[in-house]
């Protein structure tokens, strides 16, 4: 009866439909890249570190329960890269830096772990971990020898690597704390050194005081 | 008359099959600018089917074409989205949402709004594609992070490039089309 105004509803209906299909496809507006929406759902879900064995940059060889009852601040990284890695250590050395000292090795442990356990050997690990003022104790560089063990610590924490065809990787990159428990508690920008320095001291302060 | 839609349904078939599928969205610029126009394409062709057999339905809720370009605009800004570029090759239901939502729901309505708009819409919607596809070029290639966690950087400043590409060839055209007078040829 009104052609105008039917075309003005069916408009309408249309407007209506895009901001739900928008709403759900962002989460409500939140995350518009994937990686987003990963972080966030990470922070949702705070996954379980699982209980994968590590072999460090002094050979040593452990569970990842030997760091029980510590918070462990973790980066994905492999020796090789020439990109993000080196620029993501040298972030992660800010962070360790800024870390009032007496939490360091008591309270938190700043653990670095390969995702390319083949070239990543406990001596390049060695080697590589000097590079950025890490020593070795309070600041591990670790591999997981088991290839299975690897995909399931890199699935649960999203972390997401793809192999180019020049023997790299792409991958994302982030700060993972992971509370005494092993459940993973915070996913942070890893551009952000003083936030996420902040961020992590806060968290040990109210550690203590628990 | 009637084969144009039975080409569409086979271009459809054809981008859905899984070999085909997989090579497009192995690289990123086929993915956005190769897969989905020809899932768009598809619809295209495919538009006379339910012309024909609903005509009522377009012509009483479609009558002066916007109600349709509206919702092409919202499909093509919604697969403009980093985010639903990487889900549709890690969840099976986006991927599903894909193949129907870019026939049915961009290129059916694009055809049966197009010959009803009047060119006032006919431009406004190659300027607001335009400034999309600027903006988008702009954002995939001086983004300073990695949007997509399936696709490596460079592949993203190809694509950032493809849109620049795409945005200057619908510049040139709107230049052309506002010295030239069409309506002397037809």
């Amino acid at each position: 009866m009104f052609p105008k105004n039917r075309t003005i509803l069916s408009s309408l209906l249309v407007l209506m439909f895009g901001a739900v299909l928008f709403y759900i496809g962002t989460d409500g507006f939140q995350a518009f890249t994937a990686e987003s929406a990963r972080v966030n759902q990470l922070m949702d879900e705070k996954p379980q570190f699982p209980d994968v064995t590590l072999e460090d940059n002094n050979g040593r060889t452990y569970s990842f329960s030997e760091f029980e009852g510590k918070y462990v601040f973790i980066t994905f990284l492999y020796t090789s890269c020439g990109t993000v890695c080196p620029e993501l250590e040298v972030n992660m050395s800010e962070v360790y830096k800024q870390i009032p000292e007496d939490y360091i090795g008591h309270d938190i442990q700043f653990l670095s772990i390969s995702f390319d356990p083949e070239r990543d050997d406990p001596k390049t690990l060695d080697t590589y971990r000097k590079a950025f003022g890490s020593d070795g104790e309070t600041w591990r560089m670790a591999r997981i020898p088991d290839k299975q063990e690897l995909k399931s610590l890199l699935d649960r924490f999203g972390v997401i690597v793809i192999p180019d065809e020049y023997g790299n990787f792409a991958h994302n990159s982030a700060f993972y704390l992971v509370n005494p428990k092993g459940q993973l508690i915070e996913v942070m920008d890893y551009t952000l050194t003083e936030e996420a320095a902040d961020r992590v001291t806060e968290i040990l302060l109210s550690g203590r005081e628990e | 008359m009637m084969k144009s839609p039975v080409y569409g349904l086979l271009l459809l078939l054809a981008l859905i099959l899984p070999p085909a599928a997989n090579l497009l969205e192995s690289i990123m610029i086929t993915h956005m600018h190769m897969q989905m126009p020809l899932l768009v394409i598809s619809g295209l062709f495919m538009a006379k089917f339910f012309q024909n057999r609903f005509p009522g339905f377009f012509s009483k809720w479609n009558e002066n074409g916007v109600p349709g370009l509206l919702l092409f605009s919202i499909i093509m800004v919604y697969w403009s989205l980093p985010r639903t570029m990487d889900e549709a090759l890690t969840l099976t239901s986006v991927e599903v949402f894909k193949f129907i939502s870019l026939p049915f729901l961009a290129g059916v309505p694009l055809r049966d709004s197009w010959p009803k708009l009047s060119s006032f819409w006919k431009h406004a919607l190659i300027i607001f594609f335009t400034i999309l596809f600027l903006a988008l070029g702009w954002l995939y290639i001086w983004s300073p992070v990695q949007l997509c966690n399936n696709y490596l950087v460079i592949e993203q400043i190809t694509l950032g490039w493809g849109f620049i590409s795409t945005a200057f060839a619908m510049v040139v055209y709107l230049i052309y089309s506002y010295f030239m007078d069409f309506s002397k040829y037809e």
